[in-house]
């Protein structure tokens, strides 16, 4: 009777085999229930958490996969239903479900765990500015010591990133006439203009923002607006000259609360079992331990109490629901509050730029940074009000610059748009690669108009389609740029890796210019110009 | 088994995996025997259901004492609000649906109706509707004779006078004899997304009978007058949680920074004591004076679900096993000493209850709230 039920099951598992098309030989496998993985889009502010991959499996069945993405792209495409996976995990989701089309995509929802937006202060900053000891600091003593150059902060963009929108929406909603309800005529444009005043080092990813902090900590830069778990480990890393003293503003801060989003209904029972296992004690206290994370578990957290330092009840600030007001204030923080943006591209107009696509592409890209787009990810990237360009192209001999001001007035703005896109339309690509030559150009362009206007960002962005054939090779550029003046070698260089573009020197020059080289192999020029307008 | 009947059962399993409907488990049972019999006698009952009973469906005892009782279920779980869209009658339609509160259940029965389908309702259990809090805070509102203590760790809600004083945008940090909340956020209960959710509509109910002078609301155009002003307490919120748990979970897990004042169901704080086997001990429950009670309500579509209804409402075990979700039934005194257990403070007895307004008023509101939230 047994070896019957036996034989009875293993032939049925091969009928079944033959059925389904697509299963190994061993019919214990084809038990592998399908159902059983959950692939997630995961903000890259979570790369912290890829360890789960290997505890969920083990501890629940569930093969687990993340993907990690940006959050204005990340939330865009899950608003879109492009997300192609079955979860989504972010910091927050509040934007996101403040959208009708939004909350429908969203079958089930869950947080995790909390980490609040703080302001890490170097500890002399903190010692000197009184808050080591005051009973209580509020937005209003920040935003003051912003706007007296006592506290230059970095954060990640607003207009890109999820701590940088909801660090905005935190300090709006603190200075607004009203506690609650905030709409566009509560904000209270001065004291955001103050504390934007303190806004020194703009970029989109926490990483690259850490790595310039820890090198200009003390020098332009004293404070860090990041998650709290985020600075209690930058603490722990002993990579900071000094260690930072967590301010938990006195009005309340925005909590990231990372809720895990069901996109994709069919696999409901796979999501319910990662979310019980996350939520469980085990994951909790490894989340409080190794990633500075709060646990939703109050016993949880009463346990891991030492490792947070601001453990006083935190007040929530409230989220406008209004996404009119959000957008606006990041369109105001764009236009009118950020310190504006000036910056030099330097462009190949070499001959190989005729290869087919190229001069296609960088004309595309052009076009895209003088054009309009509403889209969360894309309105940031255009160029915005009062911002500056200088247009450096470059093929036997670095040719003239072309300047061009983002006025104000959306008239103005669309002229110079077009002015812009005309001016691309009519590069002619021909000649050879001058290009350390037209970088140092550009460098010294930049730091003569920071001498003269300090109070722009400045940057220079590289595009090159080639090996360098003509002018300084980098050795020569190497000396020159060593012998530039402090101010000079202040200015980042952003780099874009393109076509036959030395991928080593560039990524050298990036580092040597403490910029960022960004990969267009195997991105549009588009998408990556996009990605570089959030350093900028 | 001989070989023909291997045959048999082989040819059957084909075609059973051809209809798409095979598993596993069918061999498990190893009941060769008397597996069609027991099919033809066991009900598989569909039906959506809401959060609120999830678990409860969920537990092995349930789902024990069903099974002996030869009734399975297959459940999906949806909002309360949603529930009526997905009535549907044959093939595509449910056996039964477990929405959340008399006003989901009834628009359930309707839209059943207008399906052609004759329904029949049930309220095994329930839970009051209440405000959960702080010691701090409940010390703060006696002090402004916004609550009255009933008890230790038990308050009851003044809500003409809480509901005023919300609408006249005071802060806490603006209160009588405050040295414990020093905050400038507006004094107002947080709830879910009302726009989705039924305990936020019970909020909404309450809210709306005490600016009606303390009658619930019968008169559509008056409701919709009222409605206007209660908004307002809705979107001055700021973002809300849309899903039933969200506002709870803010209140366990964030706490008295976030959420003073939380407007849940009575059960989700006690279910939450009865399986941790305790609260924080600044935890405590006030109840709105009036309140609503917020009947968890089976709308059985057919015959075979009201076999379910009829053990629901009348077996014992699974009457226990409610109380350990936080409802309260039938049995007060069994409801009462497992909860005094947990160091919760409850209220033994809750007395002074409203009904909510039908659902055509409640309609209306939700619906001139949503509009106000738009802007």
């Amino acid at each position: 009777m047994k070896r019957q039920a036996m034989l009875l099951k293993y032939l049925v598992a091969l009928a079944s085999c033959a059925l389904l098309l697509a299963c190994s030989e061993k019919p214990a496998e084809t038990r592998a229930d399908p159902k059983s993985s959950l692939s997630i889009l995961a903000t890259s502010d979570l790369k912290d958490v890829q360890a789960l991959e290997k505890m969920v499996q083990d501890e629940t069945g569930v093969a687990i996969k993340f993907t990690f993405g940006g959050t204005m792209e990340s939330t865009e495409k899950v608003l879109k239903g492009e997300a192609n996976t079955d979860a989504a995990w972010f910091a927050n989701a509040r934007y996101l479900l403040s959208d009708p089309a939004g909350q429908a995509r969203v079958k089930l929802q869950e947080k995790i765990m909390l980490s609040p937006l703080v302001v890490g202060v170097s500890t002399s900053t903190a010692h000197s500015l009184g808050w080591d000891t005051a009973p209580k600091v509020t937005w209003k003593d920040i935003a003051d010591a912003a706007k007296d150059g006592k506290l230059r902060y970095t954060m990640s963009n607003p207009a890109s990133s999820n701590q940088g929108f909801m660090a905005v929406m935190g300090v709006a909603a603190a200075f607004a006439n009203k506690p609650e309800a905030l709409t566009l005529a509560d904000v209270n444009k001065q004291r955001l203009a103050d504390f934007f005043k303190g806004y020194k080092l703009v970029g989109d990813n926490s990483t690259y923002l850490t790595e310039r902090f820890i090198e200009r900590q003390g020098t332009d830069l004293n404070a860090f607006i990041n998650y709290e778990s985020w600075l209690l480990t930058l603490n722990r890393s002993g990579k900071l000259k000094e260690p930072l003293t967590l301010i938990y503003p006195h009005e309340g801060v925005a909590t990231a609360d990372y809720p895990l989003l069901l996109l994709n209904d069919a696999k409901r029972d796979a999501y319910q079992k990662v979310v019980a296992y996350l939520k469980g004690d085990k994951a909790q206290h490894w989340l409080a331990q190794n990633t500075g994370r709060r646990s939703i578990s109050p016993e949880v957290m009463k346990q891991e109490a030492r490792l947070f330092p601001g453990s006083k009840v935190l007040i929530e600030l409230p989220f406008t629901t209004d996404r009119a007001v959000a957008d606006a204030l990041v369109d105001a923080y764009l236009n009118e509050f950020r310190a504006p943006i000036a910056s030099t591209f330097v462009i190949d107009v070499s001959g190989s730029m005729n290869e087919p696509g190229r001069r296609e592409g960088l004309l595309e890209a052009m076009h895209f940074l003088s054009g309009e787009d509403s889209s969360l990810a894309g309105r940031f990237s255009r160029l915005a009000s009062r911002e500056r360009v200088w247009m450096l192209p470059f093929s036997n001999e670095v040719q003239e610059p072309t300047y061009f001001e983002v006025p104000q007035d959306q008239a103005g703005k669309t002229a110079t748009f077009q002015r812009i896109g005309a001016y691309a339309d009519n590069l002619k690509m021909r000649g050879n690669t001058r290009l350390y030559d037209a970088v140092l150009q550009a460098i010294n362009m930049m730091a003569e108009n920071k001498r003269k206007t300090p109070s722009y960002l400045y940057s220079v962005v590289v595009f090159t389609d080639g090996a360098v054939n003509a002018g300084a090779n980098f050795a020569a550029f190497k000396s020159a740029y060593a012998n530039l003046p402090a101010e000079a070698r202040a200015i980042p260089v952003f780099v874009v890796l393109y076509a036959e573009g030395n991928e080593a020197e560039l990524r050298a020059l990036a580092d040597l210019t403490h910029g960022r080289a960004f990969d267009a192999h195997s991105m549009s020029l588009v998408s990556v110009f996009k990605e570089i307008r959030s350093y900028q | 088994m001989n070989k023909t009947a291997l045959r048999l059962v082989v040819t059957a399993v084909l075609g059973v995996a051809l209809a798409g409907a095979f598993t596993y488990s069918f061999f498990d049972k190893k009941a060769s025997t008397s597996l069609l019999h027991k099919q033809e006698q066991t009900l598989n009952l569909r039906g959506l259901i809401a959060l609120d009973v999830e678990a409860y469906l969920k537990d092995p005892r349930v789902v024990k004492v069903l099974d002996e009782n030869q009734i399975k279920l297959d459940i999906t779980r949806v909002g309360s609000r949603e529930m009526a869209g997905k009535v549907a009658g044959g093939q595509g339609g449910y056996d039964f649906y477990f929405p959340s509160g008399v006003v989901a259940a009834n628009q359930v029965a309707d839209a059943a109706k207008k399906a052609g389908l004759t329904t029949t309702s049930y309220s095994p259990f329930y839970t009051p509707m209440i405000v959960a809090s702080w010691l701090p805070i409940g010390k703060l509102l006696v002090a402004n004779g916004l609550a009255k203590a009933a008890g230790d760790k038990v308050y009851e809600l003044d809500m003409s006078r809480l509901t005023e004083l919300m609408l006249s945008k005071k802060r806490w940090n603006e209160l009588a004899h405050n040295s414990d909340y020093d905050v400038s956020r507006s004094i107002l209960v947080s709830t879910t997304d009302v726009r989705k959710s039924n305990s936020a509509a019970m909020y909404l109910a309450l809210t709306s009978y005490a600016l009606n002078h303390n009658e619930t609301l019968s008169e559509r155009e008056a409701a919709k007058t009222i409605a206007k002003q209660v908004a307002e307490l809705f979107k001055r919120q700021g973002y809300q949680e849309n899903y039933v748990n969200g506002n709870f979970d803010d209140y366990i897990s964030i706490g008295i920074g976030k959420t003073p004042l939380a407007f849940i169901y009575e059960n989700q704080l006690v279910a939450y004591a009865i399986n941790k086997r305790g609260v924080a001990a600044d935890m405590v429950l006030m109840y709105p004076k009036p309140t609503i009670f917020n009947k968890v309500m089976l709308v059985a579509a057919n015959d075979n679900a009201k076999r379910l209804g009829d053990i629901l409402a009348s077996n014992a075990e699974l009457d226990k096993i409610a109380i350990e979700y936080g409802f309260r039934t039938a049995n007060a005194d069994a409801f009462t000493a497992a909860v005094n257990k947990t160091g919760l403070a409850v209220k033994a007895r809750v007395t002074d209850v409203v009904d909510p307004p039908s659902y055509e008023i409640m309609a209306d509101m939700i619906e001139v709230i949503t509009a106000e939230m738009k802007q």
